[in-house]
């Protein structure tokens, strides 16, 4: 096994008195996909906001392989900005010529090159991700967050979407962390799946990625019971 | 249907001809119509309001003898230069505030305390201080429309959605690229509110400032007028006010349309 792109070692986040996370530990190896998954509230973003490095731990440590690791997130809502064009949403409206012809394959890359010139609330729920999926892309980053991208999405563009991302990252062999509280979801699209539940981890198994629709119902199964199952019950991973 | 359709059909279509382009204009011109008519059939006193033709003919005459353009352009001068020295102090102290908690510290709080003071009560100390002078009447007009534009740009800055602040830092944008991309563009609409509500304070103090103390411009022509109770000319001058007036909020208009494109946009699907 090749060095792990990022390590978490006993990380812990405390907001004041409340303890959101407590002895989370886990590694990302490289070209991996991890999904991260748990009921709500259960610290799964406040992970993947300390791996993006918006916000710090109170304990333990975050090893980058590199100091320079540049990361992505595509969050829930688009966060796309209702001023720019669709284009300029990827370029982040930069004259440099070579960005704008980055950005033109970029859109091109996630089916919205027609869409250039329109703006952002002229387009659909899932046309809206996909542009915040290529703006995540546009830097070439070595790590992609994606926080519940596709929560708000109808079931059918959802699945859309699900085989998309995981096209995008396999051919650029991109290290990804989904966080999601569809097991289903997580199943489906993960290299790894790990159960999150009262703040830490507590599951690791592998996902059925690429599998047929038995292997990957039977792995949801699984992790399932492992987050309805009551307290202290869990493995840890 | 793709999208792009869509929008292209609900856009209006080009050159054609509307009632709705005539429609704002259709009370003026009635109001005008009945004044003139109840002037002619004798319902009015033409010695206390003239007819609008008489307005008419007194502002060309005003026109040719060089009095009405003499004193349309020192007004505007005032107004302009007034506007563009408050305007940009708000602008600024807006900005300062809004982005900085030292500044906001600092200032904030005095800001609010002046903002109070209705600036139209300073003008007997301006008139002290400054004499009757055009210093007088554009610092004036400097104080009037600085507070709204400060209100709005502060306001406007600090509601910028945190998300897409958030989102601005983690893609590595810097802090400028953060001002230029996202904070001023996301606080523009609201600044934009209190450019429109300055220009229509701008007017109102001008002309007060002009009426109380000054030896020309269209409010001192108007009070002159008054006196010698030529009442040609006081209603000419606030027809004037109320075309300057339009002129403002066509301009208004005409910037927001022109630095808001984006929100029409997403209002045609």
């Amino acid at each position: 096994m090749t060095s792990p792109l990022v390590t978490l070692t006993g990380i812990g986040k405390q907001y004041g008195e409340t303890a959101a996370l407590h002895d989370v530990s886990f590694d990302l190896q490289p070209g991996e996909f991890v999904a991260l998954v748990g009921m709500s509230g259960g610290g799964k973003s406040t992970i993947l906001r300390l791996i993006a490095q918006l916000e710090q731990p109170t304990a333990g440590t975050i090893t980058y392989a590199d100091p320079n690791l540049v990361t992505r997130v595509m969050f829930q809502n688009d966060r796309l900005l209702p001023w720019m064009t669709v284009l300029e949403n990827i370029s982040f409206a930069s004259h440099d010529k070579v960005q704008q012809e980055k950005a033109k394959s970029a859109l091109a890359s996630v089916d919205l090159a027609e869409y250039a010139d329109a703006y952002p609330s002229q387009l659909s729920g899932g046309q809206k991700q996909r542009l915040a999926l290529a703006r995540a892309l546009m830097a070439d980053p070595q790590l992609l967050l994606l926080d519940e991208p596709l929560g708000a999405l109808d079931a059918l563009t959802r699945r859309n979407m699900q085989q998309f991302i995981t096209k995008i990252c396999d051919e650029s062999h991109l290290t990804t962390l989904l966080i999601t509280h569809d097991v289903d979801e997580a199943a489906r699209m993960a290299d790894r799946v790990i159960v999150v539940k009262s703040g830490t981890n507590v599951y690791s198994a592998a996902g059925a990625k690429g599998k047929d629709a038995e292997t990957v119902a039977k792995v949801a199964d699984e992790v399932l019971k492992v987050i309805l199952a009551p307290e202290g019950d869990g493995a840890r991973a | 249907m793709d999208n792009a359709t869509e929008l292209a059909a609900s856009e209006p279509r080009p050159h054609s001809f509307g009632w709705h382009r005539l429609l704002p204009w259709l009370i003026p011109v009635l109001l005008i119509g009945f004044w003139q008519v109840a002037v002619n059939a004798g319902w009015l006193n033409s010695n206390l309001l003239p007819s609008p033709w008489s307005v008419v003919q007194d502002g060309i005459n005003l026109t040719k003898s060089g009095e009405l353009p003499r004193n349309i352009s020192i007004s505007l001068f005032r107004a302009t230069t007034g506007f563009a020295i408050g305007g940009s102090l708000g602008f600024v102290l807006g900005l300062a505030n809004g982005l900085s908690r030292v500044m906001r510290g600092l200032f904030d709080t005095t800001i609010q305390m002046l903002r109070n003071i209705p600036h139209l009560s300073l003008i007997p100390l301006v008139i002290i201080l400054l004499g009757i002078g055009e210093t007088a009447k554009i610092s004036l007009v400097s104080v009037g429309v600085m507070f709204p534009i400060y209100i709005n740009t502060y306001h406007g800055i600090t509601s910028v959605d945190p998300e897409l602040l958030e989102m601005g830092k983690a893609y590595g944008l810097s802090r400028r690229a953060l001002l230029t991309k996202i904070i001023f563009p996301g606080a523009l609409p609201t600044i934009l509110v209190g450019v429109r509500y300055a220009l229509g304070v701008m007017w109102t103090t001008l002309i007060v400032a002009e009426t109380i103390s000054s030896n020309s411009g269209i409010g001192y022509m108007a009070t002159n007028a008054q006196e010698f109770m030529n009442m040609d000319t006081v209603l000419l001058c606030i027809v004037i006010y109320a075309l300057l007036g339009k002129l403002s909020d066509v301009i208004a208009k005409a910037l927001e349309s022109l630095c808001l494109e984006w929100q029409k946009k997403g209002r045609t699907q």
